[in-house]
């Protein structure tokens, strides 16, 4: 029998892609637990130094540069808005490497089905997953550190990571791209893991990058991002003044991300399929 | 009888790196296709018989899309595999890579639910698959285990289910039996035979001849990239127009010897006695057509027939005789 491909059944590949995944990854349950503790761990060290060798004056200075003196949630909001963005970015990757050296990326490409809806299905997982990882990891560091994790606007900061999502997906299908040609992913991973946090600014405002820095830090949409929860939950002020006009700009990256995205992934398939094959790892 | 799969002078050159120690390395040119054309009729089982490194599965990865050819053409089920490609994709049902193209950390179930829903089939209709399938495969019991735990034969089982799962009407099975037991072997060559008897037309290649014999209606011999041979099984061992060797065994008389020798078709005949046993071992031109007149004349002179063994042409035979080396023999390009 030929089933006929309708957007329902590419939408009900997506979600069987992502539970698919999900019950893949139920079979790790230490590596759920871990990936908790990585944002906690990882805005602990500058808070720390934050507490050791701040004072009054510390704190005015970074209020002045951030628009808050709060910095423990300041670092936590970072690095749990960092843990979101960095699973969106290396998960495609990840997947397409797990696929290649199991053996299934061939068996997937037998399947009429484009690559992009079980990209999209790994996108949903790894949004589900890494939403959660980060909202708990917000809520222990926030107990730990002492920070009110329901102060500000929740439901705003919400839509600037729902939002900021979706360009960032789009990104990753590049990532995906340069994985399937170079058939690695960890070096890659090591590299954009610190560019990313650099660039999006995990620890300090954009604003203290020298301009050609800053130009490029903006051109990159988890910077507007986790600007964007910044604001919407400890007022630290919109690039552009106004909260939907930050999420405009994200709007943006939504809009073209995704389409350049794919437009590169395809091309990647397609030169692949022309060459050695995608089974080749 | 209409083609359901058909290839027109298709060829594939890959150019893969050689390398020549720790940084350098130099592209090679490998043509792993020439021009190959041949078709495949609808409701047959089409053997792709030839060593590791012929071009088999490189032929197989083109038919289902997952290769693109460098020239030539070629349609499967009336689709053509570059336009085409997706309803190719849906039109043929494949096992490839063998337990390697299964989610390891998945139940079987969830394996064959999963693939059922990348061929687009409704959330009710994979799990209906799903269940058709682990019953036809008797693989109802190890269902929920996850995959990882199954033997390597349970789980070359299940990647054949999976190649089932959107019940398409070629199937593409490339060394299936391997890592098989014989009765596990010989349980989906019965599975093949009966998908076969249901109308779906079967692409099969391995390089075990027996099986190919058995199984194959038509078969094609590929080597170094090109087809060779193309023909049902005795075409092909016809083809090779060798004397044929027949041992006879008995209580034999001179005279019956004698009328044996003369017998127009027999060449060389060679006798020898051993416990009261004669032994009679017949050269002749036209193989079985003879084997009649051998009995009619051994018969007619007294002779006493305990045994009769013609020996047979084999397929490997036809291979080494078209292409001088071994079917065992490994001709990838190194």
């Amino acid at each position: 029998m030929i089933a006929e491909a309708s957007l329902g059944s590419k939408l009900s590949i997506v979600l069987a892609t992502a539970r698919m995944r999900m019950l893949n990854v139920s079979r790790y349950k230490g590596q759920l637990f871990v990936e908790i503790l990585i944002p906690i761990v990882f805005a602990a060290m500058p808070i720390l130094l934050g507490r050791a060798t701040g004072g009054a004056a510390a704190e005015a200075n970074f209020l002045r540069n951030t628009g808050t003196a709060n910095y423990p949630a300041f670092m936590l909001i970072g690095s749990s808005t960092f843990i979101i963005v960095t699973f969106a970015f290396w998960l495609v990757g990840y997947w397409i490497r797990f696929e290649q050296e199991t053996g299934t990326l061939e068996a997937i490409y037998l399947t009429p089905t484009s690559r992009v809806w079980n990209a999209a299905g790994i996108a949903l997982y790894s949004a589900i997953r890494s939403m959660i990882s980060g909202s708990v990891a917000y809520l222990i560091g926030s107990l730990i550190f002492g920070v009110n994790p329901l102060q500000g606007q929740l439901l705003l900061a919400l839509a600037f990571i729902l939002v900021g999502l979706v360009p960032l997906f789009g990104m990753t299908l590049l990532f995906g791209a340069l994985v399937m040609k170079v058939k690695e992913a960890n070096s890659l991973v090591n590299l954009m893991q610190w560019t990313v946090s650099l660039l999006m600014g995990v620890f300090f405002p954009v604003a203290v990058f020298p301009p050609l820095m800053r130009l490029l830090a903006l051109a990159f949409p988890p910077t507007w991002m986790v600007n964007g929860v910044r604001s919407a939950l400890l007022g630290v002020g919109y690039f552009f003044g106004e909260w939907y006009l930050d999420l405009a700009v994200l709007w943006g990256f939504l809009l073209i991300a995704p389409l350049l995205g794919f437009w590169v992934f395809s091309g990647m398939e397609r030169n692949i399929r022309r060459r050695e094959g995608v089974g080749e790892y | 009888m209409d083609a359901e799969v058909r290839v027109e002078r298709l060829s594939k050159t890959y150019y893969p790196k050689q390398r020549k120690g720790l940084f350098k390395s130099e592209r090679r040119e490998v043509q792993a296709l020439r021009e190959v054309s041949l078709e495949i009729r609808r409701g047959e089982i089409f053997g792709l018989l030839g060593p590791n490194g012929a071009g088999k599965t490189t032929l197989i990865k083109c038919l289902t899309t997952l290769l693109l050819p460098t020239s030539g053409d070629a349609w499967l089920h009336g689709y053509h595999i570059v336009e085409q490609e997706n309803l190719v994709r849906a039109a043929v049902g494949c096992m490839l890579m063998g337990e390697r193209g299964l989610y390891w950390k998945l139940t079987g179930r969830e394996n064959l639910i999963f693939f059922g829903a990348l061929y687009h089939l409704p959330p009710k209709d994979r799990r209906r698959r799903a269940e058709e399938i682990l019953g036809l495969l008797h693989l109802q019991d190890l269902a929920d285990r996850t995959v990882e735990t199954y033997s390597s034969g349970q789980k070359m089982m299940l990647a054949f289910g999976k190649a089932l799962v959107n019940d398409a009407p070629v199937l593409i099975l490339d060394e299936p039996t391997n890592t098989l037991d014989v009765p596990s072997a010989r349980e989906l060559r019965a599975h093949v035979r009966e998908l076969n008897a249901s109308g779906k037309t079967v692409v099969y290649t391995t390089h075990i001849m027996a099986e190919a014999e058995t199984l194959c209606e038509r078969v094609a011999i590929i080597d170094h990239g090109q087809v060779i041979d193309l023909g049902t099984v005795d075409e092909l061992k016809r083809s090779l127009q060798r004397d044929h060797v027949t041992h006879i065994e008995g209580i034999i008389p001179e005279r019956a010897s004698q009328a044996v020798a003369a017998l127009p078709q027999v060449t060389k005949l060679a006798t020898s006695v051993a416990n009261g046993t004669t032994r009679l071992t017949v050269v002749s031109s036209d193989g079985r057509a003879a084997l009649p007149r051998l009995i009619e004349a051994l018969t007619a002179h007294g002779a006493l027939i305990q045994n009769i063994a013609p020996e047979e042409i084999t397929l490997e035979d036809v291979f080494v005789a078209k292409t001088g080396r071994s079917l065992t023999e490994d001709t990838r390009v190194r």
